[in-house]
């Protein structure tokens, strides 16, 4: 395989792996357009979102995660396609104010009707997909990796097999110079303190534990039990018992490496080295945060299976038992579960997930991508109901 | 006096005036897979952001909503489409929606031998219950017909008084900010056609289940999009009630054409 | 091929690598551990006692205390543990 990375050198010093024309519709009235415009396009991509320009408490999360998410590296270009609003605007003028440098805005009102907003974007899109294409990549450093660490669907093996496997490989890559970020709030609670113990200073570790803290005095100030949801119903039949559990297994993808800094959601990361992102463990929220933090390829570990995948990172699944990566073979890209089996040693697993993680940043396509799995959720804070349920 | 309109009998979900096949994913997970199954046999389905790392409350709310669509009665069919280790498990949502009608299926990603093998087992179930449930023809003279009132509309009486005397059961939604919530109301009133008013600065939107009326008012956005609009608010008390029966005996709407409108499912605590 | 594994030296349980039935014996690294229920792939069984409001301790650290008595053998699992944090007893 290669050791040396190629990727997309953007005119601010940030490198893409990937050269996505992203379609991102800033209403919900308009994320049908964007996908038909991605899906009749040659080669553009979309995302769906159900936020109808809403001015509650998650305004700023949401302003943030869509601008983030528009200016992330892996982006040659974005279409926006927009109503008009002045929170609208503030979206663009962030992504812009975070790197974002081709873009072409699409204003409904301006065209006139959806239907020639369609027909105008997939123009533009297409402009930019022939651009994209003859663009070449160049040799780039090791910082050019961004990795995001992520499971989903955790069974008893994840701590043993695929998430410490993952930490071999993150732990190889901070040490050549990249940046690896692990998430999920909910699924370091318990282990926070091991995270804390690593921090390059006590002010990194004091920070992690408070996040902890907050989320923990978040859920508590609901006065609901999170069981059924943390561990999930398929956790449980997976055999993890309590959520401490999940997140000491959780933990392991994050390696034994130094804990650089903590992030909060949608934040980057602005020096190499080890992160803790503050995300749901939702896994798709995650990834909206993680794309919204301008990380650029992301190793997803599943016990039970996910088709997962992230219209602009690159995510490579890891299977922590070798009966799912059988049964369910078009999600998954590695095994891990071969650990569990005595079959591979985890530094051998390791080293596979870390080849795998330089040839798809090289330009491989993960299973997802070639899969067309382009989820996405926006993050909320707050109830989106006036009122109660009915 | 009430006209009659030629809709479909859809069994215990009752009289529907579209015939739809409802794809119904139990996760976001598993939205994909079900979008690629209802665009091979044309049926509908919707994205959505739930099903899982939801607590309190939400369990159930979600849970609710995903039977109260599933129950709509312009749905002919439901087949559900679970990942398998989500909150919201697909074979128990769709256990709880055949208590309620028949022409419910359910297949599950973890255990469908994956993406490929689920969009394939998925067409040949949804093609399954569109031969075991072939719709009936049934003759409807009383709609349900519901109003997103996002905006102050001044005729809003008269209006309501022109739908009742033509038969009609109203149902009023307000809308604090956007449709996409009230449609979400509306559909678990079983509204079989919704007529929108939104407001001033939103734009129109539709809803997968049902037709929905979009009204354009005098503002800059609205004018600027009129040709997004079925209506304008001026002709509203002379045309609305031959508008809705002709939508209702199967003219397509302007935001049913154009698919637009997503699902905005209601949430009352974080996700975890 | 391992039945079980013992992940830190401080555990008192271990994770079954295969599904292990009721008076399967399992013998290995100088233990020998009689199963007392029915232990699916990947669930924990007890290497040894564990007391009620004990903590359960896997990968060296405490992942939640027993709710019950937990004897050698016997599944370690939502019936008899709990999480010390943001869980409350089952209704």
């Amino acid at each position: 395989m290669s050791e040396k990375l190629f990727a997309y050198l953007r005119d601010d010093g940030r490198w893409g792996l990937r050269n996505n024309v992203l379609v991102l519709p800033l209403h919900s009235a308009l994320a049908s357009s964007a996908r038909t415009i991605a899906d009749t396009s040659d080669g553009a991509v979309a995302i769906s979102h159900d936020w109808s320009g809403e001015i509650d408490s998650d305004l700023t999360r949401i302003l943030f995660t869509l601008s983030g998410y528009a200016s992330n590296p892996n982006n040659y270009a974005v279409v926006f396609l927009i109503i008009g609003s002045a929170e609208e605007k503030s979206i663009i003028d962030g992504a812009q104010a975070l790197g974002l440098k081709n873009f072409t805005v699409l204003s409904l009102p301006e065209i006139g009707s959806l239907e020639k907003l369609q027909s105008d974007a997939l123009v533009v899109a297409n402009k930019y997909v022939v651009e994209a294409k003859s663009q070449k990549r160049i040799e780039a450093p090791w910082s050019a990796i961004v990795l995001g660490l992520e499971c989903g669907g955790s069974d008893a093996l994840s701590g043993i097999t695929a998430n410490p496997a993952l930490g071999v490989a993150s732990d190889r890559l901070v040490e050549l110079g990249a940046t690896s970020v692990l998430g999920e709030t909910t699924e370091i609670l318990g282990a926070e303190h091991l995270l804390a113990a690593r921090a390059i200073d006590p002010e990194v570790g004091k920070r992690i534990v408070a996040m902890v803290s907050r989320y923990e005095a978040s859920i508590n100030y609901e006065g609901i039990d999170i069981r059924g949801a943390q561990p999930s119903r398929g956790n449980i039949e997976g055999g993890l018992s309590t959520l401490e559990e999940k997140s000491l297994g959780a933990a392991k993808k994050a390696g034994n490496a130094p804990l650089t800094g903590v992030l909060e959601f949608g934040e980057r990361p602005l020096t190499p080295g080890l992160y803790f992102m503050d995300t749901p463990g939702h896994d798709i929220e995650q990834l909206a945060g993680f794309g919204a933090g301008h990380i650029n390829v992301v190793v997803f570990t599943s016990g039970r299976g996910t088709p997962t995948g992230s219209a602009i990172m690159p995510t490579i699944k890891v299977s922590t038992n070798t009966p799912m990566y059988s049964a369910i073979p078009d999600l998954i890209d590695l095994d891990a579960g071969t650990i569990a089996d005595g079959i591979e040693t985890l530094a051998q697993v390791g080293d596979r997930i870390f080849d795998e993680i330089i040839e798809v940043a090289n330009g491989k396509l993960t299973k997802a991508e070639r899969g067309g799995h382009h989820e996405f959720a926006l993050s909320r804070m707050y109830k989106t109901v006036i009122g109660e349920y009915q | 006096m009430s006209t009659v309109i030629k809709g479909y009998a859809h069994g215990n979900r009752g009289s529907g005036i579209r015939n739809h096949q409802l794809i119904l994913p139990s996760v976001i997970c598993s939205t994909h897979v079900s979008r690629r199954i209802a665009t091979e046999i044309e049926a509908v389905t919707f994205a959505h952001q739930h099903g899982c790392a939801i607590i309190g409350d939400d369990v159930a709310g979600i849970d609710n909503f995903f039977i109260q669509l599933a129950d709509h009665p312009n749905v002919n069919s439901a087949l559900v489409i679970g990942l398998g280790c989500e909150t919201i498990q697909g074979q128990e949502l769709a256990a709880k929606l055949l208590e309620r009608n028949e022409s419910t299926q359910y297949r599950i990603i973890q255990e469908s031998g994956g993406v490929e093998g689920t969009v394939a087992a998925g067409v040949k179930a949804a093609r399954e219950l569109n031969t075991s449930f072939v719709p009936v023809p049934a003759e409807i003279t009383t709609l349900r017909v519901g109003i997103d009132n996002g905006r102050d509309y001044p005729g809003m009486t008269n209006l309501r008084g022109l739908l009742e005397a033509a038969g009609h059961t109203v149902i009023i939604s307000d809308s604090p900010f956007s449709s996409a919530e009230s449609f979400s109301r509306l559909a678990q009133e079983k509204a079989h056609i919704v007529i929108s008013f939104p407001s001033e600065t939103q734009p129109p939107s539709g809803f997968p289940l049902f037709p929905v009326i979009n009204v354009a008012s005098s503002s800059v956005l609205h004018q600027a999009i009129r040709a997004d609009f079925d209506i304008a608010e001026s002709q509203v008390e002379a045309d609305i009630t031959a508008l809705i029966e002709s939508v209702a005996n199967g003219i397509h709407t302007i935001a049913e054409k154009n698919k637009s409108g997503e699902i905005r499912a209601p949430r009352v605590v974080r996700s975890v | 091929m391992r039945k079980i594994l013992i992940l830190d030296s401080r555990d008192n349980i271990a994770v079954c690598l295969v599904d292990l039935e009721i008076g399967d014996t399992v013998e290995q690294d100088d233990i020998s551990i009689k199963v007392l229920n029915r232990i699916p792939r990947g669930h924990k069984i007890a290497t040894q006692v564990i007391s009620k409001n004990d903590g359960v301790i896997k990968y060296g650290e405490r992942m939640g205390h027993a709710v019950a008595p937990i004897a050698i053998g016997e599944h370690v699992h939502v019936h008899n543990i709990l999480g010390d944090r943001l869980s409350s007893a089952q209704s």
